[in-house]
């Protein structure tokens, strides 16, 4: 699957991990807005800075297809219904649709959502796999945590480097 | 189901037959077709060739489409292959679903398996000790089982024999209760677990912590590069298969190194249903086999049959050997076969922190971690239970980033990790007692998708097991302590046997053919021609991990064959 970067020239060269191509193999939960609206949150929640956001790594893609293929049924239903609601609280918290938010705002809206009872579970659910997707990115693991395939050594006693990355297997 | 013509029946004799591919059919395919023999082995599962057929092998963890977790209908539809935690998305093509083999779980079992060229020597986690005298003598000095036909000074011309074949890591550590083999140089401690074996040594005289032997190439020799292995090349992602052979397994090892001698005939998608006994003869004439893809049923004949089946299925195929002379299964004159089903008990672990050695860290990854040999009723009885436990030992440090943040800072956060503490944690590996209650057997009217009866397995813990676990806890809680560990966590998974994957018995050996199958060179005694060599011919399961002592028997087995086969004995 990996390396397929499909029809989607307009995606840059290291964002091959998932691509609606390979989203589009699994059955599909969302609809294209909800689609849409997942890739604002992803991007609320790790947005770009001087490197790319969740949503230009398509994130989202990833979260939805985790849930589709991975997850019980009752994820699905909360993510499904957690999104319909995000619109209608973005208007009654700042008048306009969650894409339209400024950082803000978006970010308002989502802190508040992890503490209400009713919507901290499909918070966490897309916050937990916005995280892991972002940080299992090959973007990531190639440029920022420098993930080693094969280390080839194993060297018990080694001083503490100034920065430590991540080593994930 | 002999519709066979003369001629037919020469194509399908041999001088061998070798019923499975795994970790100790892969040796007696190398042993028996070194000696000369034409052989043939049968295995039930699909080929699985060496570096081509590891379609995971390279694969980056961003290309797994779901970050190697199992998908839900796959969890859902493999309640018991999914409980193994080296079963993951990079791994599903190994392991059999739940739906391939049914069996009948009288008690609780989770039973683990690989129906592949290579069975589960593909994806085992390659530790490697050699057993002793504590534990081929235990049986006669404890009275339970019955006493092993064999000591270690039978065994250990055997070990050194498999180990530099194979290639095993470890230190010479002087132990009595873990002999010390043909090493190759040992994997490297990290400061904290040098801390905790220093702690340990000078706390107790009789418990040491080692590093672990593992079937690893830390130094490639010259026999290695001739199977065309290389150096480890410290991956820790093993069983999704090595293409390097950096660890040993059928695949990368015994099986091309057979089929090099060009005595080999590697039959896989062959089901073997029993093995043919001809009353007139007296002996074994051969084996029936259903052939996975058409289902047919095909006869092969040899002078000598190594059952190599993984221990279950070895009982299984005996079971199912049913003759007039032998009406309860193959050899079964005792009416042992099936009893005295043991493994180990995995149930228990420990984990905790320390705080020390914060300016210090480690630098790549080990496929390997020190190892406690047993220290529990070694020399006298000590405690309220029988036998002991080994254990697992491992540190390392962590790093964490904040998550709860969201935003600029939450990345920020997420991509400056902070190194936290160290984390230590073990696992008990104990031995469990072989009982006549622990018992397999097959069911009247279940059938599996071959025709096959299906397997009844009745196992189960008891009371040994409990307080073997409860003692486990509170040793190393000690040890812990007394290495400065904090928050020490000690838990029992309570999870049912069958998940060790070292399942033991049920054609065991012994001196006596009243209360056993085997006799001293895993020969039946009642059917000469037949030889046992895997699991299931265990006595009794000692602490140590078991697989290494599958594979010197096994070669043990076939130089014992072929000689006594050259003097017209079998
Ligand atoms: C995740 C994991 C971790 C492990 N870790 C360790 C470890 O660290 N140390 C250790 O010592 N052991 C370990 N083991 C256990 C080890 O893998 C087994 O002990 C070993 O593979 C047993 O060897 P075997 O030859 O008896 O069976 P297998 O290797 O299972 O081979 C049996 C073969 O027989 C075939 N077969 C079965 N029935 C039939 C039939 N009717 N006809 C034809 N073919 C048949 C099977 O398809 C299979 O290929 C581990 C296992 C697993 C899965
Ligand atoms: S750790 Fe060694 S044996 Fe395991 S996959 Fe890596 S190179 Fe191969």
């Amino acid at each position: 699957m990996a390396g397929a970067v499909g029809g989607l020239i307009s995606l840059p060269a290291w964002a091959n991990g998932w691509t609606t191509e390979t989203v589009l193999t699994t059955r599909k939960i969302l609809s294209v807005g909800q689609t849409e609206l997942l890739a604002e949150m992803v991007e609320t929640i790790i947005p770009a800075t001087d490197t790319p956001g969740a949503k230009a790594l398509n994130v989202h893609q990833f979260v939805q297809k985790m849930v589709a293929d991975c997850y019980p049924k009752t994820a699905q239903e909360n993510l499904n219904k957690g999104l319909d609601s995000l619109n209608d609280l973005a208007q009654k918290s700042f008048s306009k649709p969650f894409a339209q938010g400024d950082t803000a705002q978006r970010t308002a809206l989502l802190t508040q959502l992890a503490q209400s009872p009713d919507q901290k579970e499909f918070y966490s659910l897309v916050k937990n796999l916005t995280i892991r997707g972002y940080m299992t990115s090959e973007y990531v693991m190639t440029n920022l945590t420098h993930y080693e395939f094969i280390p080839g050594r194993y060297h018990g006693c080694v001083p503490v480097p100034q920065k430590a990355a991540s080593q994930g297997k | 189901m002999s519709y066979f013509n003369i001629d037919a029946q020469a194509l399908n004799t041999y001088d061998a037959i070798v019923i499975g591919s795994g970790i100790s059919g892969g040796w007696a395919a190398k042993e028996l077709t070194g000696k000369g023999l034409r052989t043939l082995v049968l295995e039930r599962g699909r080929d699985v060739r060496h570096v081509t057929d590891y379609p995971t092998t390279n694969k980056q963890p961003w290309e797994f489409e779901h970050r190697n977790q199992l998908k839900q209908e796959v969890r859902e539809a493999n309640p018991i292959i999914s409980k193994c935690y080296a079963f993951y998305e990079g791994t599903e093509q190994f392991f059999v679903k739940d739906a391939e083999h049914p069996y009948v779980q009288e008690k609780p079992f989770d039973w683990i398996r690989g129906y592949q060229v290579g069975g589960k020597s593909l994806m085992w986690a390659r530790q490697t000790q050699r057993w002793s005298d504590f534990d081929f003598e235990g049986p006669a000095r404890d009275g339970f089982a019955v006493d092993w036909p064999i000591r270690y000074a039978d065994i250990a011309p055997w070990y050194s024999h498999v180990e530099r074949f194979a290639g095993i890591t470890g230190n010479k550590d002087g132990l009595a209760t873990l002999p010390d083999g043909e090493f190759l140089p040992p994997h490297e401690w990290n400061c904290v677990e040098k801390h905790f074996q220093q702690k340990v040594a000078a706390k107790y005289k009789d418990r040491h912590v080692i590093m672990g032997r593992a079937a690893h190439l830390t130094q490639p020799q010259p026999i290695h590069f001739q199977q065309g292995r290389a150096q480890c090349q410290h991956r820790t992602i093993c069983e999704r298969g090595c293409p390097f052979g950096g660890y040993f397994s059928s695949n990368s090892s015994t099986i091309p190194w057979a089929a090099k001698t060009g005595k080999m005939t590697l039959r896989p998608n062959s089901v073997v249903h029993s093995i043919i006994y001809d009353e007139a003869k007296g002996r074994a004439t051969g084996v029936r086999v259903i052939d996975a893809n058409t289902k047919q049923m095909q006869e092969f004949y040899a002078r000598i049959i190594f059952l190599n089946a993984a221990a279950l299925n070895s009982n299984l195929v005996l079971l199912n050997s049913t003759s007039h002379r032998f009406p309860n299964g193959l050899g079964n004159d005792s009416g042992v076969l099936g009893k005295y089903v043991a493994f180990h008990n995995y149930r228990a672990g420990i984990s905790g922190e320390y705080d020390g050695d914060l300016d210090s860290t480690t630098d790549g990854r080990r496929p390997n971690s020190p190892y406690i040999p047993r220290f529990r009723n070694v020399l006298k009885q000590e405690t309220n239970f029988l036998r002991g436990y080994a254990s697992g030992f491992s540190a390392g440090r962590i790093s964490r980033s904040d998550q709860n943040g969201i935003g600029a800072d939450l990345k920020e956060s997420l991509l400056n990790p902070k190194l936290g503490g160290w984390y230590v944690g073990s696992h008990m590996m104990g031995e469990t007692i072989p009982k006549e209650s622990n018992y397999l057997a097959l069911d009247s009217s279940l059938k599996d998708p071959f025709g096959i009866p299906q397997l009844k397995i009745s196992i189960a813990y008891d009371d040994n097991d409990d307080k073997m676990v409860k003692d486990y806890q509170e040793q190393l809680t000690e040890m812990f302590t007394e290495a400065g560990f904090k928050n020490i966590r000690v838990r029992d998974s309570h999870a049912a046997p069958g998940l060790d994957i070292h399942e033991m018995g049920g054609v065991r050996m012994g001196k006596d053919p009243k209360t056993s199958m085997l006799n001293k060179w895993n020969q039946l005694h009642a059917v000469k021609n037949v030889f046992v060599t895997d699991g299931a011919s265990m006595t009794s399961t000692s602490t140590q991990n078991p697989s290494l002592t599958y594979m010197a028997l096994t070669a043990r087995a076939a130089d014992y064959a072929v000689k006594a086969m050259k003097k017209g004995l079998v």
